[in-house]
């Protein structure tokens, strides 16, 4: 009943967002569409993660990689492929890495899997810088990048996409497959579920958005240079949000974006520092004492019948 | 030149040794990753160079402030929060799923508090640069105090563990922390003093590398990877195998250039790491503690 | 979302009513800039903030800045990019399309700057760049940007080779960071080092996390280069001159790329530093620009450290450029730019002048430091003082 009540009140409601955001940039002006492309990637960046560590409970903190991979692939490709192939393309070969590392790194369970995950990014940045040396590039300049509303359009519909995801993940037998993982991996195992080939799945799954939103984030700042394409700060941040909107909730990654994009325009802006510290006081508040998240709030506020957040107090691996 | 890199793999694996060591202590009795550890490191550089530029206090003076700074830190956090969090199975096994995250956002603070109070502009102070020559090798004095102090801590703690009963509770803390207190070990105490002593560890390698390196608000961080690479190594939570992992580290790195190239030395490491966690999670040298 | 989305509308509604009501009067003018207070670049932001403070405050002492004869006071609006390009062109279209700013001054490093070169076309919005240093800053299209560095990799790496060649130098061992700046100037400086007859005994690259120099220095002093060339950054510059002075480095020619202009490198260093070269076009010592030394002076009194040669300079120059351009030209935008494009300066590098996006008056210069403080040695014609070898650590 509670499950049903509340897609009731969400779909026309999302139809209503989704309405105003495509409609954007006939009426904002750039600094408004610009704050509608960063809201649009943490959201698709948020979700996608989710795909993966949410539903399964392996925690990554290096999604970052995949936006890196993205990228050089969309930049390596661009003179010969044209913008909009190249940057399928960079999803193409983010998801490619993820089915390449799938099986060994998601037999990694627990902090070490958490550590892993940083790790390979990092190994990945050293690699690629070691790349570019050695091909006698230092950094590369884009040029004829498409306008911002093109890239918020495609950023919004990587935002669509991965929300799509999510939601008709939740509601397949691949979702209860990888809950079962999260709830107790051994005993779907002992039950039959194929959970090794699960695990790879969500891990492409969550890879392919990221590799074209790195791409996307090349195209706007027109300049590649791996030192920040594979910049950790974008893992990190990714984790936070996504723990401060509510891990278990459909509507977490929406909070999370838009509760961090909106500190960030009051804060950050005027008081840099202070938006940091404020913004790792939030991290730490929120895991210890409201681990569902902003989500969790909401739901407590608006619905007491709610009853479908569940309990989610080992949030992690 | 082999003697002299002989010499440099050791600076830097007591350095590795040390810094991970703090790292492994408080993993080991606690079960938190401690990502904001190097942040930590860069508190005890930022009292080594005040006490320095300010007070004309020497390094070995600052090595005493920095860990006890640290380890009011360390003694503030476990008694205001931790302790409380620990009481009951469910918050406690939330904090210890979430530590990487939730240290995250004290790194985060650590950097910008600093960065507010001291600017991010680099800082620097000159200590024991002379340059001595013993046998072989040329060694400046601010790395042999380094390389002393590192292998002094690192020795001392080893000792500790072994011979004193301290040592032996924060074993039985390390190993099996629920028997430990079935049998009658305090383990609330030796989390308390493990989680200082291990902070205050992380402030004496900043003031030993604040002699030899820029001082800002974001030094910590590569000191917190070369950490994890170090525990990981030897597995978490097993303390002599992390000490003879930062040794192993320096060597792989320093020899490793020798053989290669500099330019090959990140994806040496961070390959190494990769590799270890992928094919023996639980370290180099066998047993770490099980973990789920 | 769309709640939020209404208020922040009217707020930005009302902020602008505010501001064209307020406009009205001769209310300060207003200079926008973004900075990389946080994230990978932060250490070196204070250098480039403390001169454009400064500069502000000695306008607003002087009664204000002159707009085409009319004094108004100046203030700055600055947000943080978070060393991000993506975020700085965000900042950026705020400050000219939300805050409406007057006037733009430079964020903080390369790609910074070549990210924010389109905004600034878009807008037609003129802007003097200032901490930016690459070969690709001349693939911006020329418009509304200018680059007043003289560090240009390409010029850089035949200045070095002369330079070296005039200290009679035969053989140079270079290692170099990976980072984009130091490849690009190991690219142009090899081949220039080879026509001037310089052997390159040794040519390596290090990653930035590098820990450890003792292999690079001993496989460079293995060679007997009479020059070590040390392309580092920050980090590793400290690090280069620890280990070199450990290791005896004889070449009696050291140059380290970014880091003997901060401050903190000497008082970290001590004597170490002595001698050690390094890249930069200004100087206070220089006299034929007598405005150096006051800088110099107004900027150790006001923050009790020396301006970082390369990067506080640079960024107290461009707003140089931009004062005597309103002086001028007043705040209308194609009659700044007009003037920025032509007009000559007078900075405390000494004079300016822009052909395209380059500033074509500075020459390509070395510093070295002598004696604590930092000296022009390159080009003959405004050096400061003569090379002297590095004869000890």
């Amino acid at each position: 009943m509670a499950q049903m009540k509340r897609y009731s009140y969400d779909l026309p409601l999302a139809g209503l967002v989704l309405l105003f955001a495509l409609s954007l940039p006939l009426w904002a002006g750039d600094y408004m569409l610009g704050v509608g492309f960063t809201l649009a990637m943490w959201l698709a960046m948020v979700q996608s993660w989710s795909l993966l560590s949410a539903t399964t409970g392996y925690i990554s903190l290096g999604h970052a990689v995949f936006c890196g991979i993205g990228a050089y692939a969309m930049v390596l490709a661009l003179p010969v492929m044209g913008i909009a192939i190249s940057l399928i393309f960079g999803g193409a070969m983010a998801g490619l890495a993820a089915l390449l590392i799938g099986l060994p790194v998601m037999r990694v369970r627990g902090p070490y899997f958490v550590i892993l995950t940083f790790g390979l990014a990092e190994l990945a940045k050293a690699i690629v810088m070691q790349a570019e040396t050695s091909m006698g590039q230092f950094s590369r300049l884009i040029f004829n990048a498409p306008s911002l509303a093109v890239l918020y359009w495609v950023m919004l519909a990587l935002a669509v996409i991965a929300v799509a995801a999510a939601w008709l993940l939740s509601r397949s037998r691949l979702g209860a497959g990888l809950v079962a993982v999260r709830e107790n991996e051994e005993a779907a195992e002992a039950v039959g579920v194929p959970v090794a080939r699960l695990k790879t799945i969500a891990l492409v799954l969550s890879a392919v958005i990221p590799g074209m939103i790195g791409g996307l984030l090349t195209l706007r700042s027109s300049y590649f240079d791996a030192a920040q394409a594979f910049d950790p700060v974008l893992s990190f941040t990714t984790v936070t949000m996504a723990i401060v909107g509510g891990l278990r909730s459909p509507r977490g990654p929406f909070l999370g974006a838009i509760a961090f994009v909106l500190l960030s325009e009051v804060l950050w802006l005027r008081l840099p520092q202070l938006y940091m510290i404020a913004l790792g006081a939030l991290l730490i508040a929120f895991i210890l004492f409201a681990p569902r998240g902003l989500a969790g709030m909401v739901s407590r506020l608006f619905a007491s019948g709610d009853k479908s957040g569940k309990v989610a107090g080992h949030g992690t691996a | 030149m082999a003697a002299q890199l002989f010499f440099a793999a050791l600076c830097s694996g007591a350095l590795y040794a040390l810094v991970a060591l703090g790292l492994n202590l408080v993993y080991g009795t606690l079960r938190l990753l401690n990502i904001a550890h190097g942040d930590l490191a860069m508190i005890g550089a930022y009292v080594a160079f005040v006490a320095f530029s300010t007070f004309g206090l020497a390094p070995p003076v600052s090595m005493v402030l920095a860990a006890g700074l640290c380890a009011a830190m360390g003694w503030a956090l476990y008694a205001g929060i931790f302790r409380r969090l620990f009481a009951t199975p469910e918050t406690a096994q939330r904090l210890e799923a979430n530590s990487l995250i939730l240290f995250y956002g004290v790194s985060v603070i650590l950097q910008n508090v600093m960065a507010l109070g001291f600017t991010s502009t680099a800082r620097g102070y000159s200590y024991m640069g002379e340059v001595w020559r013993i046998g072989p090798v040329m060694a400046s004095g601010n790395r042999l105090l380094m390389l002393g102090t590192a292998l002094a801590i690192c020795l001392g703690v080893l000792l500790v563990l072994r011979f004193h009963a301290f040592g032996w509770s924060l074993r039985a803390v390390i190993e099996r922390r629920e028997a430990a207190g079935i049998v009658g070990v305090n383990v609330d105490r030796v989390q308390g003093i493990t989680i200082a002593l291990g902070f205050a560890i992380a402030g004496v390698a900043g003031v030993l590398v604040s002699m030899t390196e820029q001082i800002t608000p974001f030094m910590g961080f590569p000191l917190t990877i070369a950490a994890f690479v170090v525990i990981v190594l030897g597995g978490l939570g097993n303390i002599f195998a992390g000490i003879v992992a930062g040794f192993v580290l320096g060597f792989v790195e320093t020899f490793g250039i020798a053989l290669t190239s500099a330019t090959y030395r990140s994806i040496l490491i961070y390959g190494l790491f990769v590799t270890v966690l992928l094919l023996r999670p639980q370290g180099l040298f066998g047993k770490a503690i099980q973990v789920r | 979302m769309r709640r939020f989305t209404k208020a922040a509308l009217l707020c930005a509604c009302m902020t602008s009513i505010a501001q064209s009501v307020f406009a009205d009067e001769a209310g300060p003018v207003r200079i926008g800039y973004s900075m990389s207070l946080t994230g990978i670049f932060a250490q070196a932001a204070p250098s480039q903030v403390n001169a454009y403070t400064l500069w502000a405050e000695e306008v607003n002492a002087a009664g204000g800045l002159d707009v085409a004869g009319e004094k108004r006071p100046v203030e700055f609006i600055s947000y943080d990019d978070q060393s991000n390009p993506a975020n700085a062109v965000r900042i950026y279209e705020r400050l000219i399309t939300e805050d409406k700013v007057d006037l733009l001054a430079a964020p903080w490093s390369t790609p910074i700057h070549l990210a924010l070169a389109p905004v600034l076309s878009r807008y037609q919005f003129p802007m003097v760049g200032n901490t930016a240093a690459s070969v690709q800053l001349r693939e911006v299209a020329p418009g509304y940007i200018w680059f007043p560095t003289a560090v240009i990799p390409d010029k850089l790496g035949v200045e070095l080779a002369k330079l070296m060649k005039s200290e009679e130098i035969t053989s140079a061992a270079i290692m170099a960071n990976v980072s984009p700046l130091s490849q690009e100037i190991k690219t142009y400086l090899i081949p220039a080092l080879e026509a001037e007859g310089i052997t390159v005994t040794m040519s390596e690259n290090y990653p930035p996390d590098i820990r450890d120099m003792t292999t690079l220095i001993s496989q460079a002093n293995a060679g007997s280069p009479d020059a070590l060339i040390a392309l580092s950054y920050p980090a590793d510059t400290f690090l280069f001159t620890g280990q070199a002075k450990e290791l005896g480095v004889k070449a009696p020619f050291v140059l380290a790329l970014v880091g003997p202009t901060i401050d903190a490198y000497q008082k970290a260093m001590g004597t170490a530093a002595d001698n050690v070269v390094t890249v930069g076009h200004w100087s206070p010592k220089q006299e034929a620009w007598p405005k150096a030394k006051i800088f110099f002076d107004a900027y150790s009194a006001r923050y009790g450290e020396a301006p970082d040669a390369l990067d506080s300079a640079l960024a107290y120059m461009s707003l140089e450029i931009l004062e005597q351009a309103v002086a001028v030209a007043g705040l209308d935008r194609e009659a700044l730019r007009a003037e920025i494009a032509t007009a000559t300066f007078d900075t405390i590098n000494g004079p300016v002048k822009f052909e395209g996006v380059e500033n074509t008056v500075t020459p390509t210069s070395f510093l070295q430091i002598q004696d604590g403080s930092l000296e022009l040695i390159w080009p003959q014609a405004i050096r400061t003082s003569e090379f002297r070898p590095k004869t000890a650590w």
